[in-house]
């Protein structure tokens, strides 16, 4: 479904992938881990196109992603929910989700969209009224998690979905995640910090180290293979 | 009393007009961080097509003029931003070539009008011109009414295309945060595009409900750049209502301040209290903290 070959891109100069090969099947969950700065956030922008290429391609379903601007990607079905939330801090809850159906066909789809949103996360249900920025930590969260399915993705990519929240915030965003991955067959890619939460709700996984993949295997593999845990999932295993 | 409301009631009158000029200025600066200097010469060029309408022997009425204005200047506004304004949006290093781009677009624009129609002013005068009714024992300048409820239309017509519309609600969120609406699948330079064409409208209609009390010379719009840009800052920056509120505040004070001093003096006033609301709440009335973009 998404396959990425060789692709290389840079901030003013300074190189931020180098060479990257990834794949993602269609219906697949894919984990990418790292260290900070290791370019887990620049691919993703990449994909979503709001970060330009300098050599490599990406294609989506086949066709060649190079010159197609953001909102054509999210109209093609990839939606990126952007590290820090970004949800619409002056807007209402309810606006904040129409905008996430904002392009294409998802107009169509937005009530039924709308019912599954607060299925996988009925902590919204009470808040619709409510202003985005006067939602705590964990339901802005939830709400760009939501946002991000009200646009029927294809390809929905999550970055660093419990950056900055309490551990119990973060425990109930990624269940709602969980809920979401097992009522949708949605190829997803998350990035995450908290490798194991992303592993349970991932089949495979990429570690990058500064911008280069320096492993991809099975959930499984990493869980079970001591040094492999040990060496790319931090000291707890 | 009589004397007090006698200046109030005009003052609030011309300050509704204020705040239809500013707040297409402050749409354009919410939406794209663009500070618009020609947009007091868009006002002039509005001024002159309701002029040339009014006086070129169509004989159209100034006030029924305005929805042809309206959408001439949206093309305008839209065409100016496809051809020039989109190169300079974005990026901090921009911020310069922005302030050059549109000062000279505005200069361009009166030296245009120099040569084609001459600096001699130019007056639009219907035959209610002069007309007027006493409310009370207040007078009620009949044109000046007309210009007021002409700017409160508009500008409520403006914020329910921003609050209720899928295109509002888009340029609403690329003004609050134009990555994340990105990632919503909205396509930035089109939302500025209409952004631009709809500020540059409402300063134009704004223009357009001044030329009944106000004669036109290409280098008019001199006389209101401050202020809009006043009423703008007032506000709060990148906010169209407090735009809105800000140009009402300052036609108030510009009139109410003429009870007690000069007329050739009502600017100073407007100063004294722009310098101390900006002292008390130097965000202005309406504004948030300032992003750093």
């Amino acid at each position: 479904m998404l396959e990425i070959s060789d692709l290389r891109a840079s901030y003013d100069g300074v190189p931020a992938l180098r060479s990257i090969d990834f794949q993602v099947g269609a219906g697949e969950r894919v984990a990418i881990l790292g260290p900070n700065g290791a370019g887990k956030t620049t691919l993703l922008k990449t994909i979503s196109g709001t970060v330009e290429v300098d050599a490599g391609t990406i294609r989506f379903e086949g066709r060649d992603l190079h010159s197609q601007p953001p909102h054509k990607r999210v109209e093609a079905g990839i939606v990126h929910v952007p590290q820090g939330r970004m949800i619409f801090a002056s807007m209402t809850v309810t606006d904040n989700l129409r905008l996430g159906s904002h392009r294409g066909g998802a107009q169509h789809r937005h009530g039924e969209r709308l019912d599954l949103v607060l299925e996988i996360f009925p902590a919204l249900a009470d808040m619709l009224n409510r202003d985005g920025g006067a939602l705590s930590g964990g339901q802005q969260q939830m709400l760009a998690v939501a946002r991000g399915v009200m646009a029927c993705p294809r390809l929905l990519m999550l970055d660093e979905p419990s950056m900055g929240l309490a551990p119990r915030a973060a425990d109930s965003v990624f269940e709602g995640i969980a809920r979401l991955l097992e009522s949708e067959t949605t190829a997803t890619i998350v990035v995450e910090q908290r490798a194991h939460e992303a592993l349970e709700i991932c089949e495979r996984a990429y570690v990058l180290e500064s911008g280069e993949v320096v492993l991809e295997a099975s959930n499984r593999a990493l869980l079970t293979d001591e040094r492999l845990a040990a060496a790319y999932l931090g000291s707890e295993t | 009393m009589v004397e007090f409301l006698q200046f109030l009631v005009p003052g609030i009158l011309i300050g509704g007009v204020y705040a239809l000029l500013a707040s297409g200025l402050g749409l354009i600066f919410g939406v794209m961080r663009v500070v618009n200097f020609a947009q007091a010469d868009f006002m002039m060029l509005a001024m002159y097509l309701s002029w040339a309408l009014f006086a070129g022997g169509v004989g159209l009425d100034p006030f029924l003029a305005v929805p042809a204005v309206f959408f001439v200047f949206l093309l305008l506004g839209m065409a100016v931003h496809w051809l020039f304004i989109r190169f300079v949006i974005g990026r901090r290093e921009n911020h310069d070539a922005q302030v050059i781009l549109t000062i000279g677009l505005g200069l361009i624009f009166q030296n245009l009008i120099l040569i084609r129609y001459s600096s001699e002013p130019r007056v639009v005068a219907p035959s209610y011109a002069n007309a007027g009714d006493f409310i009370g024992d207040i007078f009620i300048s009949r044109v000046r009414l007309y210009a007021f409820l002409l700017s409160v239309l508009v500008a409520a017509l403006v914020f329910l295309f921003l609050n209720r519309s899928a295109t509002g609600r888009a340029i609403r969120a690329a003004s609050e945060n134009w990555e994340a609406a990105t990632y919503m699948g909205v396509d930035i330079d089109r939302t500025n595009r209409i952004a631009f064409g709809v500020g540059v409208a409402l300063t134009a209609v704004g223009g357009s409900a001044l030329v009944t009390f106000q004669s036109i010379t290409p280098f008019v719009g001199l006389r209101f750049v401050v202020v809009m840009f006043a009423a703008v800052v007032l506000g709060g920056l990148g906010s169209v209502r407090g735009a809105f509120v800000g140009g009402v505040l300052i036609g108030v004070i510009q009139s109410v301040s003429q009870v007690w001093t000069s007329a050739a003096v009502k600017n100073v006033w407007v100063f004294a209290l722009f310098l101390l609301i900006l002292y008390v709440r130097p965000n202005g009335l309406f504004g948030k903290a300032q992003r750093a973009i």
